[in-house]
């Protein structure tokens, strides 16, 4: 009930009285709306209102951060990381690469972003927020190691919202291939609400990968406004699973000429596992590139949703955008929701979606079998190639090992 | 007959208006002008009831406004709720009693109602602004036991079937603009088709809103008893006008175990001028339900007029094994809108449903194609398979495609596709260099490429259909 | 090795197999011809056990009755099926399926299963002996590949998995002359005297290349002549209109 949620902005520290006023501003706004429900288009198969009112009964603001933490880093290969423990960030380390090449600093006002807020989660972000980090990369700098950022979530969290504010800017001419790694420590319910910009300069490359090191019994929602300019490129990897709940919106402009955007998801949900992918491209300019493959395998009471949608504006000639969602529902009380959504004002292009959902392929199953392969081996193998056909785009191999055994992971159900 | 300016332009052909006398409703809508209609058409008192119960439920209700197509307020107590011919106050026994002009009128429509002149094979109901004027080849109808007369008709003549099953299909309650129906419809068809029968030939209605200021609420009902089949068609025209005219019908078809409903739809009400000034909203509820297992129903839709087009002939799948299917054109140019699609529910086993749009959008035009295919838990085995196709031809033109799908079985299957083009280049200089000019090419392209679509209406009007995609698009290739 | 007796099979209350019998030794090479429609491929799909057929009579697999055995099992215990039309498995990698596969039979048998690189070795040899070239192993599953390309994975994969009974589905339609030669070639390598071959076919062709020792038509349902090579000479001539 919304009335057992106590947001206390008077115990943020060190803001200004104006800043203040802002922030009860948009409280007042979020407390008008409530989560959001059914009601709204955006949220059509979703009520995370009802979610939220079940699961908590009461929330608040987080206030402490800081615990005492023996940092494990993964050991799979040489990386920087970037290290947040509920929502804050503890440490960083960049020895791999040049100084002075790097900027990275914890969430302030001065290098805070500035996403107009869409909808309440929005509007309770910027009441709220608190932490985060901020990166940029300078010019012509590309990474010589992936930069791996650790989300860590402690075991003394209760009924509490981490609310963050992220800002990735990469300069002109650089490169950087970028992991958010989860780990979730915790026994009791939160919520984490993370509002991320994201800026790509001219000729700039951000591969970005998104890992669940484990299983999470918590709520989140994360929302990315991203700008390409010419020539960039914009890469997508989602591979998260065993969340209760996850919703991913990403708010993408393509804004300059051959700017370029790729969105890949590989989704393997059991038990009560809720997970959605939402997407606007918007291609304002020509010449520009958009692809989105959206796969999910879904067992027991889980739910998939994927709405997303190609938005391209009449001046956006040779637009190529293409969207496919592809679903093995595995059992009858699982469900899959699409709305694979063409707004199209340019005659000179390419658009066109597909979406599949159904049953994993009985003719699949047989020819395996009759290769003396078990039925059960042989759906864990045909969903573990339905799953993988995207490490094929992941160039970088040591990455894409880590992809694989998380895959192999998911599919053998630990 | 004043003002008969048949052809000033080429766009429209069927511009042109009857001057003749009519009786109205008071203007407005209020429960005065309901019971007038109601009393004018000497209802049974249940009749009035539910009307008035929907226009109770009406107050209650907001216009909807998440389609895409935007329009300005609508006044409803501006508007007639009722128009007719004043020589047909009492409905005519037999062709001669009809008004000469009305005649003429469906004669100039292509649609001759006089006996030597009638289509061979289709029997037609003519609907003239609020009021059925004629219905052809009754009696060899009713040979077979198929009623096919207007829904006034069947209200006195067949309350029994009507109280059963208006409203069934599409609730009271159901939308504002249906509920507005239900409160106002002045006239439409009814069909019954009896048991293990199958009607001989094409039945159909031909829509003509005449009067101005007048809102056109028909009401269609079809019901296909057990092992019965109907083809029936609907044909609409408007003359132009320079105001918006609301057109809001509601059609409901019922199919019974292993009966098929084949609906087909001509629609080219008056689209508005090149400047997007007048034009007929065609805000239209269908709705039909295979009610009975191994029941079909299938909807086709050629759409080329109205300013703005708004309805999504939809199936519920009730019955196991059920077919619901969708075939739809909608051409919009200047500055038509439409928003249009279905919606295929599934409920029974083994349903089917199979979605065929292609949307072709010109000069400032928006054509936006909403669906929604929900396969519920319990609909086991089913399958839907959506096919949504766009062309665009130019770039102040917009082409939307908003699916919704929804799969809550595993073992159900739900394939969509869709793809938004230009004009083939490759195919037009092909053709180009085959002789044809611009315009022959176009058309021969756009047929080519809804030809899955007009291939499902009966021969008769898949040629009339044909020539009216190359018409929509007259002027929009440069 | 394999002895059908008195099989009838339906699918949905249509008779497509009345009464075959049919006995196979091993070191034989047997062909089934006959006119489309005849139950050829039927026959082949019952005896892998595929699903969804309805089956009276007995099918014995070295004297066992296999009838309610299934698919994958009846592969572990040899029986090896080349598919007419092998389906495409997108995101499956062909040598991840084909080890998978091998160290399935192999565990059934209570054998060791192979490491990766024994495996690769292994495979790239039968891959060589066939002409197949090592990136085909690679690729996804029959992703994209060519008609022969499919046959000659087929071909590849029973090399590989040395299966007692091969039965060979219409490998030669759709094969152009060289990999018509290929898939024969393996074949005929293959061939030993305690190992037995199933050959279903609608044309001569591939009966050039490949000897069968017995040769029986198939009509309705029915094995309606059983003869030697010659008779598919005659069928070649005459047609099965005459039978």
């Amino acid at each position: 009930m919304i009335e057992n949620y106590n947001f206390n902005i008077d115990k943020i520290p060190n803001l200004s009285q104006e800043e203040k006023s802002i922030r009860k501003k948009n409280l007042d706004i979020f407390f008008q709306s409530g989560f959001p429900n059914k009601k709204l288009e955006d949220w059509k198969f979703t009520d995370l209102n009802s979610l939220i009112s079940k699961n908590f009964q009461k929330l608040t603001n987080i206030e402490k951060f800081n615990i005492d933490k023996k940092l494990e880093l993964l050991n799979n290969f040489q990386h920087n990381y970037v290290y947040l423990i509920n929502g804050k960030m503890n440490s960083y380390n960049f020895n791999y690469e040049e100084k002075n090449k790097i900027i990275i600093d914890n969430f302030n006002n001065s290098n805070r972003n500035v996403n107009k807020p869409l909808n309440s989660l929005n509007f309770l972000n910027d009441a709220l927020a608190i932490d985060g980090f901020y990166l940029e990369i300078k010019e012509n700098y590309k990474l010589k190691k992936p930069l791996i950022i650790y989300n860590f979530f402690s075991n003394n969290l209760k009924d509490v919202i981490i609310s963050n504010k992220n800002s990735i800017k990469i300069n002109k001419g650089s490169s950087v291939d970028l992991i958010e790694y989860s780990l979730d420590d915790s026994n009791n319910c939160f919520i984490k609400n993370t509002n991320e910009q994201i800026n790509l300069d001219e000729g700039s490359n951000l591969n970005y990968f998104v890992l669940q090191g484990s299983k999470s019994n918590n709520f989140f929602y994360k929302y990315i406004k991203s700008k390409l300019k010419k020539n960039s490129n914009f890469n997508n990897y989602i591979l998260t699973s065993g969340l209760k709940f996850n919703k991913i919106e990403f708010d993408i402009e393509l804004n300059d000429d051959n700017s370029n955007c790729e969105i890949y998801s590989a989704l393997s949900l059991t038990e009560n596992a809720h997970q959605e992918i939402k997407t606007l491209i918007a291609h304002n300019s020509p010449y520009c590139r958009s692809y989105q493959v959206i796969k999910s395998v879904l067992n027991d009471q889980s739910k998939g949703v994927y709405q997303g949608k190609i938005y391209v504006k009449n001046q956006a000639q040779k637009t190529n955008a293409y969207q496919l969602s592809k679903t093995l529902i595995l059992n009858d009380k699982s469900e899959f929701n699409a709305k694979p959504e063409l707004e199209i004002y340019a005659d000179d292009v390419k658009c066109s979606h597909g979406s599949t959902s159904g049953s994993i392929d009985e003719n699949s199953i047989y020819y395996l079998m009759t290769r003396g392969i078990s039925e059960i081996d042989a759906k864990k193998l045909l969903i573990k190639g339905f799953l993988a056909d995207f490490l094929e785009k992941v160039k970088n191999q040591e990455i894409k090992m880590l992809f694989e055994e998380n895959l192999e992971r998911q599919v053998n159900g630990s | 007959m004043k003002n008969q300016n048949l052809n000033i332009n080429q766009e429209y052909k069927y511009g042109f208006t009857t001057d003749i006398e009519s009786i109205k409703a008071p203007k407005g809508l209020s429960e005065e002008s309901i019971k007038f209609i109601s009393n004018i058409k000497k209802e049974p008192s249940w009749m009035l009831d539910w009307r008035l119960k929907a226009f109770k439920r009406l107050k209650t209700l907001k216009e909807p406004n998440w389609q895409k197509p935007k329009y300005p307020k609508i006044d409803y107590q501006d508007l007639y709720y009722y128009s007719a011919p004043k020589s047909s106050s009492n409905k005519p026994k037999s062709l001669d009693e009809i008004d000469p002009k009305i005649i003429e009128t469906y004669k100039k429509l292509g649609i001759p109602l006089v006996e030597q002149q009638r289509l061979n094979g289709i029997a037609v109901d003519a609907v003239f602004d609020s009021v059925s004027v004629a219905t052809t080849f009754k009696e060899e109808l009713t040979k077979k036991g198929i009623i096919f007369c207007s829904i006034s008709e069947a209200i006195q003549k067949h309350p029994e079937l009507v109280k059963k099953y208006i409203g069934s299909v599409i609730p009271l309650s159901d939308h504002y603009f249906a509920t507005l129906n239900s409160a106002v419809f002045t006239d439409g068809s009814f069909v019954y088709i009896p048991p293990n029968t199958r009607c001989p030939m094409e039945l159909s209605t031909y829509f003509r809103i005449n009067a101005s200021e007048t809102g056109q609420f028909e009401r269609t009902l079809i019901i296909a008893d057990k092992g019965s089949y109907v083809s029936y068609l609907e044909g609409c025209t408007a003359p132009m006008r320079d105001e918006n005219q609301l057109h809001a019908a509601n059609v409901e078809l019922i199919a019974l175990d292993d009966a098929e409903i084949k609906y087909s739809t001509v629609q080219n009400w008056y689209p508005g001028d090149k400047d997007g000034v007048g034009g007929i909203y065609n805000f239209v509820t269908k709705r039909g339900i295979c009610k009975g297992k191994n029941s079909k129903i299938s909807w086709t839709q050629v759409e080329t007029g109205s300013a703005i087009t708004w309805k999504y002939p939809s199936c519920i799948l009730q019955g196991d094994n059920s077919v619901g299917e969708f075939y739809s054109i909608a051409i919009t140019n200047n500055h038509q809108k439409a928003d249009t699609g279905t919606k295929m529910i599934h409920l029974g086993k083994n349903t089917k449903s199979k979605i065929i749009s292609k949307g072709i959008s010109a000069g400032f035009a928006d054509n936006t194609y909403r669906g929604l295919v929900d396969i519920n838990e319990k609909a086991t085995n089913s399958r839907n398979y959506t096919q949504c196709d766009s062309l665009l031809m130019g770039n102040k033109c917009g082409a939307h495609t908003v699916p919704y799908i929804k799969n809550k079985n595993s073992t159900s299957t739900i394939e969509h596709e869709a793809t938004t083009t230009k004009i083939n280049e490759e195919q037009l200089y092909y053709c180009n260099q085959r002789g044809l000019d611009q315009e022959e090419a176009v058309s021969l392209i756009v047929n080519g490429f809804c030809k899955e679509v007009l291939q499902q209406l009966p021969m008769e009007f898949a040629v009339e259909a044909q020539k009216l995609v190359a018409i929509s698009l007259e002027g929009s290739v440069g | 090795m394999l002895n059908i007796k008195n099989l009838k099979v339906s699918v949905e209350n249509k008779l497509i197999l009345n009464d075959l019998n049919l006995k196979i030794n091993p070191g034989e090479v047997h062909a089934i011809m006959g006119p489309n429609g005849s139950g050829k491929s039927t026959l082949a799909n019952v005896l892998s056990g595929k699903k969804g057929y309805e089956i009276q009579g007995e099918i014995l697999f070295d004297e066992l009755n296999i009838n309610d055995i299934s698919v994958e099992e009846r592969a572990q215990k040899g029986i090896f099926l080349a598919f007419q039309y092998p389906v495409e498995i997108p995101g499956v990698n062909t040598n991840v399926f084909l080890r998978t596969s091998l160290n399935s039979i192999r565990k059934s048998k209570g054998e060791k299963e192979l490491d990766t690189l024994t495996f690769l070795k292994l495979i790239k040899e039968k891959a060589k002996e066939l002409g197949i070239d090592e990136k085909f192993l690679s690729r996804q599953l029959n992703v994209g590949f060519s008609g022969g390309e499919k046959k000659k994975n087929e071909i590849l994969q029973m090399k590989l998995l040395q299966p007692k009974l091969s039965i060979l589905d219409e490998t030669d339609s759709g094969l152009d002359i060289d990999a018509l030669k290929i898939v024969a070639d393996g074949v005929n390598s293959y061939k030993k005297k305690d190992n037995a071959f199933l050959i279903i076919t609608h044309y001569q062709r591939l009966l050039d290349y490949i000897k069968p020792d017995f040769i029986h038509v198939l009509s309705k349902g029915k094995i309606v002549k059983t003869g030697s090579a010659e008779l598919a000479l005659e069928l070649e001539k005459s047609g099965y209109k005459n039978l």
